[in-house]
């Protein structure tokens, strides 16, 4: 490989989504469709390559990347691709939809390119305006359908989201104010010597991603946002959206030398276990199937940021974590998109005999929620297995403890409504094969839970190893 | 100045009203502007002079703008639903946090950063927030986004010279706040007919 491929690779991840969004724009909407499936497709293919060439280095004063960033970019380029290939079959179904086919393709082009600039920057100001950016993208999106809770959701998306990525600038500004530079590669390299503005800029970037990681208390937008926004949609903010905010918060909490200074890694350890067991149980009281899946997310960024905050194994655990969850979850919101598309409703005591009715994506949505709650073999399993070692490794049973309540209280909450709906029935509403139409684009949710299984089961190529070199960068231990 | 700043942070939440909200922050974003002038002046910056003209162009003529044309196409008189024994409530815990904010900076910060007047842009990021956090009027809520932005730009200014990529990020948070709000207020009004969130049938002057 030249020294020039990963620049190229680079170049394309950047380019062709913001292509296919300008693009995308043309008035023809089967032609805006196919523009954002090559542009999605050319964004996967290229943040592959950057994948399989190992592809780490800096180009210029702004651009860089090293292994964490490539696991992050394949998993932002995956799902980006497979909910532009399933939206074709959601949007066909929308009536009066608020925007256009070719205005959706645009933003949805828009909203995949600000989260891969924010990963492939070095600098936290652009990190931060890359989120921002997100923000600005994906409002829109969640409109769609139209209704009133739908106007609702967004605005409470755009000013939780905003006043959090506000408190989150706020911290970069005492972080400067302290070290005199925001390039999170040096920063890295060469940790400042700690300080009370410092700690205070960590602790406040916390609480300022916090927010649009979903972390619990500051995480109200999340399950609107979540609920209302179209499925494929839904899938990107809950399978790269967080992840991508978690992401950036790292790259701050990375300033502070090895180990953390203890009241910091508490805070976050807190706030990671404190969002996984209140989402752990919050789930069991949700009426909508969507809202489910909007606390499960929450539920395993809380669980994440608990592995990060241990460090070890834990982090490594976390990774996977991350991964296969991104997969998993994106697979569950297009069956939900299905689901509410056949049926009408997101009411979870409304839905029945999903595996007479639509029998594909029943098995599919079975699948995928074993999948996001951590069911052996998927990665999710692994991940969350890795967090519970690394969490016994420090001593502490009662934290451990605490996890494996988490995991099982949301397992057995999430796994029991997708059986009521797939299982249960009072009679079956509609033949067997009445819902069929409404079993278009299942073959991406199949595509994304194999991915998350694969990640349980085997050493994926490249991918596995990717993990690995992302998590020994974080200062984790890799078995 | 930043007495004045404060000033204008505490009457915006104890104003039930909208419409004296909204000279009420053009004004709280055009003393920054001067101060940002003024700062731009004595050293030279040509980023803080941007900056400056960004934030009289956005905020002191811009965005007042749109939230005035968005009061003029509603027949109701825009005022906070219940406002009577809420925003007094409001104004006690806004000095509360005022006074609060201003000592934990102090006593935390304050070695780092001498001068009093550095915790300022802290107070004003909380105002900002409670804002946000207490009021239910979209309207309110864009003007608490506001007072928010102004507080990241006091703050850059003052205790971090030289910040980087300072001009494109208050363009950034200006674009948000100009076509992000623009967009769905026109949205809201479109769908819904109210800037009260889930309060359609309890608009009341």
């Amino acid at each position: 490989m030249t020294p020039t491929g990963p620049v190229l690779w680079l170049f394309i991840v950047l380019v062709a989504p913001a292509s296919g969004a300008i693009l995308a724009l043309i008035p023809h909407p089967r032609a805006s469709e196919w523009v954002a499936r090559i542009a999605a497709i050319t964004t996967l293919a290229a943040a592959l390559a950057l994948l399989v060439t190992s592809a780490t280095g800096r180009w210029g004063t702004y651009l860089g990347i090293d292994q964490l960033s490539d696991v992050f970019l394949v998993m932002v380029a995956g799902i980006y691709a497979t909910s532009t290939w399933y939206s074709r079959r959601y949007l066909r179904a929308v009536h009066q939809p608020y925007l256009t086919a070719s205005t959706y393709y645009a933003l949805l082009g828009a909203f995949a390119f600000a989260m891969l600039a924010t990963l492939v920057v070095t600098d936290l100001g652009l990190m931060w305006i890359g989120l921002e950016g997100t923000t600005i993208a994906s409002a829109l999106l969640i409109v769609l359908e139209r209704k009133t809770t739908s106007v609702e959701a967004a605005w409470r998306y755009t000013i939780i989201a905003s006043a959090g990525l506000t408190i989150a600038l706020f911290a970069l500004i005492l972080l400067y104010s302290s070290t005199g530079t925001l390039d999170a590669f040096e920063l890295a390299a060469a940790p400042p010597a700690l300080s009370l503005p410092i700690e205070m800029a960590v602790a406040l970037a916390l609480v300022g991603y916090g927010t649009k990681i979903g972390l619990f208390p500051m995480h109200a937008w999340l399950p609107d946002a979540h609920s209302e926004a179209p499925s494929p949609v839904s899938a990107m903010f809950s399978g790269v959206l967080l992840p991508t905010a978690l992401y950036a918060f790292v790259r701050v909490y990375r300033v502070l030398p090895s180990p953390a200074p203890v009241a910091l890694s508490d805070l976050v350890l807190g706030f990671g276990l404190a969002t996984a067991l209140v989402a752990a149980f919050l789930l069991q009281r949700q009426r909508s199937f969507k809202r489910l899946l909007a606390y499960s997310s929450m539920e395993v960024m809380g669980l994440a940021i608990t592995g990060i905050a241990i460090g070890g194994i834990a982090l490594y655990g976390a990774l996977i974590l991350l991964v296969a969850h991104a997969f998993a979850k994106s697979a569950a919101f297009y069956c939900a998109g299905n689901v509410l598309q056949e049926t009408g409703t997101t009411r979870i005591d409304e839905v029945h005999n999903l595996g007479r009715r639509l029998p594909w994506t029943g098995a599919a949505w079975v699948l995928s929620g074993f999948g996001v709650t951590g069911a052996p073999p998927f990665g999710t399993f692994l991940g969350e297995l890795l967090i519970v070692v690394g969490a016994l490794a420090t001593g502490d049973i009662a934290l451990a403890a605490v996890i494996v309540v988490a995991i099982l209280v949301a397992f057995l909450g999430l796994n029991s409504q997708i059986g009521r709906m797939v299982f249960g029935g009072r009679g079956a509403e509609g033949s067997p094969a009445a819902g069929r139409s409404s079993e278009g684009g299942i073959a991406v949710a199949y595509l994304n839970v194999g991915v998350a299984l694969a990640l349980g089961v085997v050493s994926l190529p490249y991918l596995t190893d990717a993990i690995r070199a992302a998590a020994s960068v974080l200062g984790g231990s890799v078995p | 100045m930043g007495v004045g700043i404060l000033l204008t942070a505490l009457y915006l939440q104890s104003e039930s009203f909208v419409a004296p909200l909204i000279p009420a922050i053009a004004l709280q974003s055009l003393v920054i502007a001067g101060l940002l002038g003024w700062l731009a002046w004595t050293q030279q910056s040509v980023d803080l002079a941007v900056v400056a003209g960004v934030v009289v162009v956005i905020r002191v003529v811009g965005i007042p703008w749109v939230l005035r044309h968005q009061i003029k196409s509603f027949r109701w008189k825009v005022r906070e639903i219940h406002a009577s024994h809420r925003v007094t409530g409001h104004a006690l815990a806004a000095v509360s946090f005022a006074i609060i904010a201003w000592f934990v900076f102090e006593e935390t910060l304050g070695p780092s950063f001498p001068s009093p007047s550095y915790a300022l842009p802290f107070v004003l990021l909380i105002q900002g927030l409670l804002m946000l956090a207490t009021r239910s009027n979209t309207l309110v809520q864009v003007i608490g986004y506001l007072e928010e932005e102004n507080a990241i730009v006091y703050a850059a200014a003052i205790f971090a010279s030289g910040f980087p990529l300072f001009v494109e990020v208050v363009v950034f948070l200006d674009v948000l706040g100009v076509v992000l709000v623009g967009i769905i207020l026109s949205i809201q009004r479109d769908v819904t007919g109210t800037l009260e969130e889930g309060q359609e049938d309890a608009l009341a002057g």
